[in-house]
């Protein structure tokens, strides 16, 4: 065991907030963050999704004993451990909706760079890839084959112009500032700058704003 | 710009006015004169795309002390015309911009790229500012009585060229999403 | 379509979240612990009070298994306090929110509600652990949650009174809809509301007002998630529009800071392309 490890079991900060808290306020997060940001975040590195989904599967597997002994008194344990079983499947499937639509809408950008592939789980790089290649091979055998060579590409960027569309990462978004922290933000006239606290709702392009999410200073909201 | 936003085609194609800066055989029936070359001189309405192209490439000088020059000079279009600038400047909110252009802030970029008009640039901005508070305040209105405000809110819709009238949806949208939930609460 | 949904949390998700607030309830009925994902609930004992979050609060007041204790804030009292805030203290600006909550920590020092987990990646840190007592921010290893609402505790009976939370308007709503013979006077606190919310969506509207300098950042500290989710498409699009009608000459604007040699803005020109 890490002396971390010690540190972190007899700090009582740690211990009254439950991991389990910890996990819905992350998995809450992060949900909150996919909707609200204009590109596709990170997809988290910490197994996340793969606890909360084990946690879920075990959930399940406790209602369905549950179903199984009818004593009427466990009737409304029952009652409440769907309803929030229920809550987390929607926190989890429309996360990884958004997830979907935002990979659908530029799936070449995503799957363009090793550092664009870094931000898709496993299962959604099996899936941007299929789906990209299904696409182009319906394109290919209903219009594009009929097209001159030159003019079948779908990643051509002549005339100043990619027909790889990008998120527009200076898009701009709400934060909410959890510690106090030095705001910069670009503007038009002129940029911006705030001595930003705790608690502070702003409004700042994305291209702005991730450096303070990704530090964890800031939240989307 | 994207790739595939119908806007920004839309966009392109708005007509520019061009004043071409040499003589073009066969290509006088542009100015209602096929019989002639297109004179040096003339300006002739071409869609964004070309008039930019056109704009921006340098001809082959015909002599060695001549400089390069380009095809055609542009000009701005009536839409960002002193007039129009002058009526925005009184009153943003009596123009219907839609007559002007369909795509009007989208034309007003387009053309602040190509030509630093910091003065048009802030009208611009105060117009679009200034209009999407009546926006919101239309929007707000219409989302609260679940039509889109039939009436006199068809009026006003008219006269909004496509920016606003999204910036309109989503006002609307957000006003509708609220007053549905502040209904819905009470029944479950 | 994955999700036929705009880009921000539309109301009906904003009032899923909120459903995540603590609230206090007292218990008319016994109910032992219930072992749920985000934990085990307390066993409830009547009349001890216990704090659930406010889907499992409505749940058990819908069956009358319970009572709602309605948060500080949601007296006349206090409503009133913060509508001379919002309206002769700071006529511009939202009345501030509460203050961040704080808890002992069990050596008699107040800390904000936050948890630092120490991710261990390779044994080979060795002693590791020692050097950060005062660098845990910047160790790349460590990462330190803090929690915001839903899961601060800014509706429970222990809440500041005179302050409005995030999920204000949506836990007021809700529980003027559900659980209306819990709270005070509630005609009055409805009418006080609706005052609350229109002195409020005024200052929302006039936020737009001054943005044609495109300022880079602008600051609504206070505002509330319902308000936020019914103007963000909206103050949002005027943001965006804003900046591309002044791309040009923020573009150019860059160019002659570069060339005068400021340290003005660290970015390139790079992202400005529109």
């Amino acid at each position: 065991m890490d002396i971390d490890d010690i540190l972190r079991e007899v700090d009582p900060a740690s211990q009254s907030i439950p991991a389990e808290t910890r996990d819905l306020q992350a998995l809450t997060r992060a949900w909150v963050a996919e909707r609200s940001s204009p590109e596709l975040l990170r997809w988290p590195a910490d197994g996340l999704f793969e606890r909360v989904n084990d946690r879920i599967k075990q959930q399940i597997e406790r209602v369905e004993e549950m179903t199984g002994d009818m004593d009427p008194k466990t009737n409304f344990a029952l009652i409440v451990i769907q309803t929030e079983l229920e809550r987390f499947k929607y926190l989890v499937r429309s996360y990884l909706r958004a997830r979907i639509a935002k990979i659908d809408q530029h799936t070449l950008h995503y799957l363009s760079s090793p550092d664009m592939r870094a931000r898709l789980s496993e299962t959604e790089q099996a899936y941007a890839t299929r789906h990209q290649a299904l696409l182009h091979n319906h394109y290919l055998s209903s219009f594009l084959s009929a097209f001159p060579p030159a003019l079948q590409n779908l990643n051509d960027s002549a005339g100043n112009i990619s027909m790889i569309d990008t998120p527009d990462t200076d898009t701009a978004v709400f934060i909410r500032l959890l510690k106090d922290s030095l705001v910069e933000g670009r503007g038009t006239d002129g940029d911006g700058i705030m001595d930003g606290k705790n608690g502070d709702i702003i409004i700042l392009r994305w291209s702005d704003a991730k450096p303070l999410v990704d530090s964890g200073r800031a939240e989307v909201i | 710009m994207s790739y595939y936003d119908i806007d920004a085609i839309l966009t392109d194609a708005e007509k520019v006015p061009c004043k071409f800066e040499l003589d073009v055989p066969e290509l006088g029936y542009l100015d209602n004169n096929p019989a002639q070359p297109l004179k040096s001189g003339t300006t002739i309405g071409l869609p964004l795309w070309l008039a930019e192209l056109l704009a921006l490439a340098n001809r082959v000088p015909s002599t060695a002390d001549e400089d390069a020059k380009s095809f055609v000079s542009l000009n701005l279009p009536p839409a960002l015309s002193n007039e129009v600038m002058s009526a925005l400047k009184a009153d943003p909110r009596a123009v219907p911009l839609r007559d002007q252009s369909h795509n009007f802030y989208g034309l007003g970029t387009r053309m602040l790229d190509l030509f630093e008009e910091k003065e048009i640039c802030a009208v611009l901005r105060r117009t679009f500012v200034t209009r999407a508070a009546d926006i919101a305040l239309h929007a707000g209105k219409a989302g609260a009585t679940d039509d889109m405000g039939v009436g006199a809110g068809e009026e006003f819709l008219r006269g909004l060229e496509e920016w606003e009238r999204k910036l309109f949806k989503k006002a609307h949208d957000g006003a509708k999403g609220t007053k549905e939930w502040m209904e819905g609460v009470k029944k479950h | 379509m994955a999700l036929p949904l705009p880009s921000g949390l539309v109301p009906a998700e904003v009032a899923f979240l909120c459903e995540m607030e603590m609230i206090t309830i007292v218990p008319r009925q016994r109910l032992e612990s219930i072992p749920m994902l985000s934990g085990n609930t307390p066993a409830l004992r009547p009349p001890r009070r216990a704090d659930l979050p406010l889907w499992l609060a409505l749940l058990l007041k819908k069956q009358r298994r319970a009572n709602i204790v309605p948060p500080p804030w949601l007296l006349p009292a206090s409503l009133q306090e913060i509508i001379h805030i919002e309206t002769n203290v700071d006529p511009q600006a939202f009345s501030p929110p509460p203050p961040p909550p704080m808890r002992s920590d069990g050596r008699g020092i107040a800390r904000p509600y936050a948890v630092t987990t120490t991710t261990t990646t390779s044994s080979g840190r060795g002693g590791g652990g020692y050097g950060n007592a005062n660098g845990r921010d910047e160790d790349p290893n460590t990462k330190e949650l803090i929690l915001a609402p839903p899961f601060l505790p800014s509706c429970t009976q222990d809440a500041p009174s005179g302050y409005l939370p995030y999920h204000w308007l949506e836990i007021a709503e809700t529980l003027l809809a559900h659980a209306a013979d819990d709270i005070p006077n509630a005609p009055e606190v409805r009418a006080l509301l609706r005052d609350l919310q229109e002195v409020r969506a005024a200052k929302m509207r006039g936020s737009t007002q001054h943005l044609e300098g495109g300022g880079g950042v602008l600051n609504l500290r206070g505002v509330g998630a319902m308000e936020l989710a019914e103007s963000r498409g909206f103050v949002l699009g005027v943001v965006d529009g804003v900046r591309k009608l002044g791309a040009s000459i923020e573009a150019s604007r860059r160019e002659e800071e570069l060339e005068r040699g400021d340290d003005g803005g660290d970015e390139s020109d790079d992202d400005m392309e529109l």
